[in-house]
């Protein structure tokens, strides 16, 4: 296709290799073909990009028998295969791309060595080219398929949480659910900087909302509040601090809002250090801010999320919660030996079981169904820079099969937005269905403990007023 | 328009590198001008 860049160019365009071995290899791969500076090179060797535009992977794509065909015509074209790089059997394809990001034309490589003809590309750079049409629903047996295959599939955890689990479970997904215009609601996401949190803000600002990202760190939090704006176009996204550990801090957060309305309550920042963290406040970081803090902030904001019509709080927990049963001895780890994976997980549970703690009172402090809407989540295995921080070790046997973060952040999205009849207070969901809370026995608490810890976080979240006092 | 297929949210947002690491943004390189993404097997 390099030899036609002249023919791109005339058609006003950009041609752009994303190739998935390392940086060293794509400055080989420069050199060795004389690339034109004019061609942009680019490497992703997570393959995020090749996911995201959908492009094939498979053993039998890349061993099929037309490999030899391909490979012969290659060679005889003056191609050489140098050294195996990147993901052997991922294979590639084409997008053409017009201003706006109106997609013109798509090529997904079937076998290895296939290629887009040249003049369909060159077709697509016309400018009465036709925007591509959306791909229609699954078909009924395809949803039954799919369906069939999670009752299979989904109790191996692995083959549900990780990407092939998405893309399975997507097949059920209703898009019309996501169809909305969010003009006029309000929506305030905690640990808006980055992953799931970012990604869940950048999808409500555009479906039009306003949306508040709470972030501790405001070099971090400015920029995302640029890149969501630019990309969304939405002017009304703003940023506000708040470590969300600190009863100080959520308390002069929820006095900026007290006179705001909250439509949407996305409880997502998390933390997993290595090490034991006692807060200002005297709790143990992880648990302050999990539980602690995010419990005092839906406690401040109820007024707000009561002028909403429809108002939504997603607590965004972890597919680890499963393995620990709520826990309250030596909450703040000062008996034992710290471990952060485990304190993480307990706290995920907690924040579980707080959710539904949540819809039982507002149940019964509201007629019917004119609360708000209190659920929990977990977005199954992400590539999030905090998994790359916090579990390198997790990231680097995971990271092929990891979600994108846009993945992770769709059932939070789905949770906030979607008609509030398909909702449960108190449910636990994962990708877009409501999940059991339990897949080991011994980890279910009894009522009596749940009762004692609703009254503990009640307790602990008091602190803030004896602040005041 | 309505039934105009949607670049996945996924992609506009993501940011690969340069092999000299630096970064782009995939939305900028159709921001102003056409382009033609190419998704190769493999380097050589």
């Amino acid at each position: 296709m390099r030899d036609r860049l002249s023919e791109i160019r005339t058609a006003g365009a950009s041609l752009v290799l994303i190739g998935n071995g390392s940086p060293d290899f794509a400055r080989a791969f420069r050199e060795d073909l004389s690339l034109d500076e004019d061609i942009a090179l680019l490497v992703d060797p997570a393959l995020r990009s090749y996911r995201a535009a959908g492009m094939r992977r498979g053993y039998r794509e890349v061993l099929s028998p037309r490999l030899a065909t391909n490979a012969w015509r290659a060679l005889r074209a003056g191609h050489r295969q140098g050294a195996v790089q990147g993901d052997p059997f991922q294979l590639g394809g084409v997008l053409v791309i017009q201003p706006g990001g109106v997609v013109v034309y798509r090529y997904v490589s079937q076998v290895a060595g296939d290629r887009a003809p040249f003049d369909e590309i060159l077709a697509a750079l016309a400018p009465d080219s036709v925007p591509l049409a959306s791909a229609s629903e699954p078909s009924a047996l395809v949803r039954l398929g799919a369906e069939a295959l999670s009752k299979v599939l989904d109790p191996t955890i692995l083959f549900s949480f990780d990407r092939t689990g998405f893309a399975r479970h997507a097949l059920g997904f209703d898009s019309a659910d996501l169809e909305r215009d969010l003009t006029g609601c309000r929506a305030i996401v905690t640990g808006a900087n980055s992953g799931i949190g970012f990604e869940t803000a950048l999808a409500l600002a555009d479906l039009g909302a306003e949306v508040v990202l709470a972030c501790r760190s405001e070099v971090r939090g400015q920029t995302a509040l640029e890149t969501i704006r630019e990309r969304t176009g939405n002017r009304r996204v703003s940023l506000e601090r708040l470590d969300v550990s600190s009863l100080t801090d959520v308390c002069a957060f929820a006095a900026r809002q007290s006179n705001e309305r909250v439509d949407i309550l996305v409880h997502n920042a998390g933390i997993l250090p290595s090490e034991r963290i006692e807060t200002p406040d005297g709790f143990e970081a992880t648990f302050a801010t999990h539980v602690v803090g995010p419990h005092l902030l839906t406690r401040l904001l109820e007024p707000g999320l009561d002028r909403s019509d429809d108002a939504r709080v997603v607590w965004v927990s972890s597919g680890g919660m499963y393995t620990r049963k709520l826990d309250l001895r030596d909450l703040q780890w000062e008996r034992r030996r710290y471990d952060g994976v485990l304190a993480y997980a307990q706290t995920k549970r907690m924040q579980v079981v707080l959710a539904q703690i949540w819809a039982e009172r507002i149940g019964a402090s509201h007629t019917g169904n004119s609360g708000p809407c209190v659920v929990s989540m977990h977005p199954g295995w992400a590539d999030t820079p905090s998994v790359a921080s916090a579990l390198p070790g997790f990231r680097r046997v995971t990271e092929a099969i990891l979600r994108t973060p846009a993945e992770g952040a769709d059932t939070v999205v789905w949770l906030a937005v979607a008609p509030r009849e398909k909702l449960e207070p108190g449910g636990f969901y994962f990708d877009r269905k409501r999940r059991t809370t339990h897949l080991l026995p011994w980890t279910r608490e009894q009522a009596a403990e749940r009762e004692a810890f609703g009254r503990l976080v009640d307790r602990y979240a008091a602190r803030d007023r004896e602040k005041t006092d | 328009m309505g039934d105009e297929m949607k670049l996945d949210r996924n992609l506009s947002g993501l940011i690969l590198e340069r092999p000299t690491g630096e970064p782009v943004s995939l939305a900028d390189l159709w921001r102003e001008r056409p382009v033609v993404l190419v998704w190769i097997r493999h380097f050589g």
